[in-house]
């Protein structure tokens, strides 16, 4: 059966229904990219450039090497925390588990950032004073 | 003409084809990415010896992530010059130089230190950015205080008249061998100044950039409502976010100081990093002092001077200033400025 008779045999209701069934598809694909929340990513930064980026929501340990000396950031049920580190403050231990936001550790210059992908989410302030 | 050829005339056989359907399907496919909309793009990154974080409004990821890298490179550039730390910097060659010779520095170097002169002055020495000798005395960390003796007799190496600028030179002296110059109480606001005024330059309509506490806001956000700042609750328990209050930012800077940043308590006494440079001890009528005014050179530096005169003095100088302020006391009662009444909205608990 070739094109033309297709589209010749189909009445009027197939073409309504196609139209309906390929709106619906569009749509979805518009809502799913803007609507959605997205998947947010777990941002491992050193001296400035990510070294490493993972989903939240995948457990796993990661040991990572700064200029200072080493740390690990472990990712578990959706959370992140910084455990093992090297430096003499240990600061970024003591902040413990975060599920959004930053994690530092400014003697080995490494980031840890919890956000969506392209770095911005709704959030009720915009930064912190203090 | 029958039904059929009705059905058969170009127009429908046109708009039903299968092509057409693909090229409807691939434009709305491409439909977001082509019209993408104003959005806040976010990056950080360790710089001045903290945090630093760039919120700017584009229609574009490339452009914004174009501006923010310029801002950290801005800001990189100031911190070359102004670290206390860094040998190099131009900050650490004037101290180095202290009582012997001026030392020719950047206009950035003596902009930074004329404004620190002149918030000295309209905080009557209560802000002093020659602190140097004292605030180096003290080791939070490791919670050692200094004996009395010696922080006595460094208090005449703290006196900013003994800082003098020569612009047609552009050099800076200090007058007396042993000063040290510490801009950690202005250089921050300062770098959010010129943050802002880089992503202006280049065209951001909007953004907010945050030195550690030091903020600069401007423009609106996408959904047209101004930024959005909290301030931290000086006694937050293992809470970053935990904040007392939140206030809309529109094209204005924000500091706080705050007794609870590197500090240690011995006897039950709280010793932190903001002392008085009349008597190099910290200074204990406040917990924390938030400014709110156009420039970061003067919030940053203000937060600081008024946390020294404490609530009373510290109002009146905010009053005398026309700056915007909120300052807890030591007992943790809040008092506001008179404009910032209206503007502020406090968390429960903290009314």
């Amino acid at each position: 059966m070739n094109l033309r008779k297709t589209i010749d045999s189909t009445t009027i209701g197939d073409r309504i229904l196609l139209i309906f069934l390929l709106l619906v598809s569009f749509i979805s694909i518009i809502f799913i990219r803007e609507v959605l929340p997205k998947t947010r990513d777990v941002i491992v930064e050193v001296e400035g450039k990510i070294r490493y980026k993972y989903p939240i929501d995948t457990n796993r340990l990661v040991k990572i090497e700064g200029p200072y000396g080493h740390l690990s950031v472990e990712i578990k049920d959706k959370r992140v925390r910084v455990i093992d580190a090297s430096c003499p403050n240990k600061l970024c231990e003591r902040q413990g588990w975060i599920t959004r936001g930053i994690i530092i550790c400014l003697p080995n210059r490494i980031t840890v950032i919890v956000g969506s992908p392209d770095g911005a989410e709704d959030r009720a302030v915009d930064a912190i004073t203090g | 003409m029958t039904q059929r050829s009705k059905v058969r005339s170009p127009d429908p056989r046109v708009l039903f084809s299968i092509p057409f359907f693909l090229l409807l399907t691939v434009y709305f496919l491409l439909l977001p990415s082509c019209t993408q909309k104003e959005k806040v793009y976010r990056k950080s990154r360790i710089l001045m010896d903290t945090l630093v974080t760039v919120n700017v409004v584009s229609d574009s990821a490339d452009k914004a992530e174009r501006a923010i890298d310029i801002v950290f490179d801005e800001i990189a550039k100031l911190d070359s010059m102004l670290n206390f730390f860094s040998d190099k910097s131009e900050l650490s060659i004037i101290n180095k130089n202290a009582g012997l010779s001026e030392v020719r520095v950047s206009q950035e170097t003596i902009e930074v230190i004329e404004k620190a002169i002149y918030a000295s002055e309209k905080t009557d020495g209560a802000f002093d950015a020659t602190i140097g000798p004292e605030i180096s005395l003290w080791d939070f960390p490791n919670k050692i205080k200094p004996d009395d003796k010696t922080i006595r007799e460094r208090l005449s190496l703290v006196n900013y008249k003994l800082i003098h600028i020569n612009k047609e030179r552009s050099t800076v002296y200090l007058e007396k061998r042993g000063m040290l110059l510490d801009l950690g109480g202005i250089a921050k606001g300062y770098a959010a100044d010129r943050a802002v005024a880089v992503l202006k330059r280049i065209g951001i309509k909007s953004g907010l950039v945050s030195v550690a506490g030091d903020i600069k806001a401007f423009g609106l956000k996408p959904d047209g409502r101004a930024w959005v700042v909290g301030i931290r609750n000086p006694r937050a328990i293992g809470n970053d976010d935990d904040i007392i209050a939140t206030i809309e930012l529109r094209d204005a800077a924000i500091s706080t100081a705050g007794d609870y940043e590197r500090y240690f308590i011995v006897d039950s006494k709280r010793y932190h990093h903001i002392l008085d440079p009349k008597t190099g001890y910290p200074a204990d009528e406040c917990q924390s002092v938030t400014v709110i005014a156009k420039d970061g050179v003067y919030t940053d530096s203000f937060s600081t001077g008024v946390f020294v005169l404490g609530p009373e003095r510290g109002m009146a100088a905010l009053k005398e200033m026309g700056f915007e302020g909120l300052i807890v006391d030591s007992s943790g009662s809040i008092k506001t400025t008179q404009g910032l009444k209206d503007r502020i909205e406090f968390k429960k608990d903290h009314r």
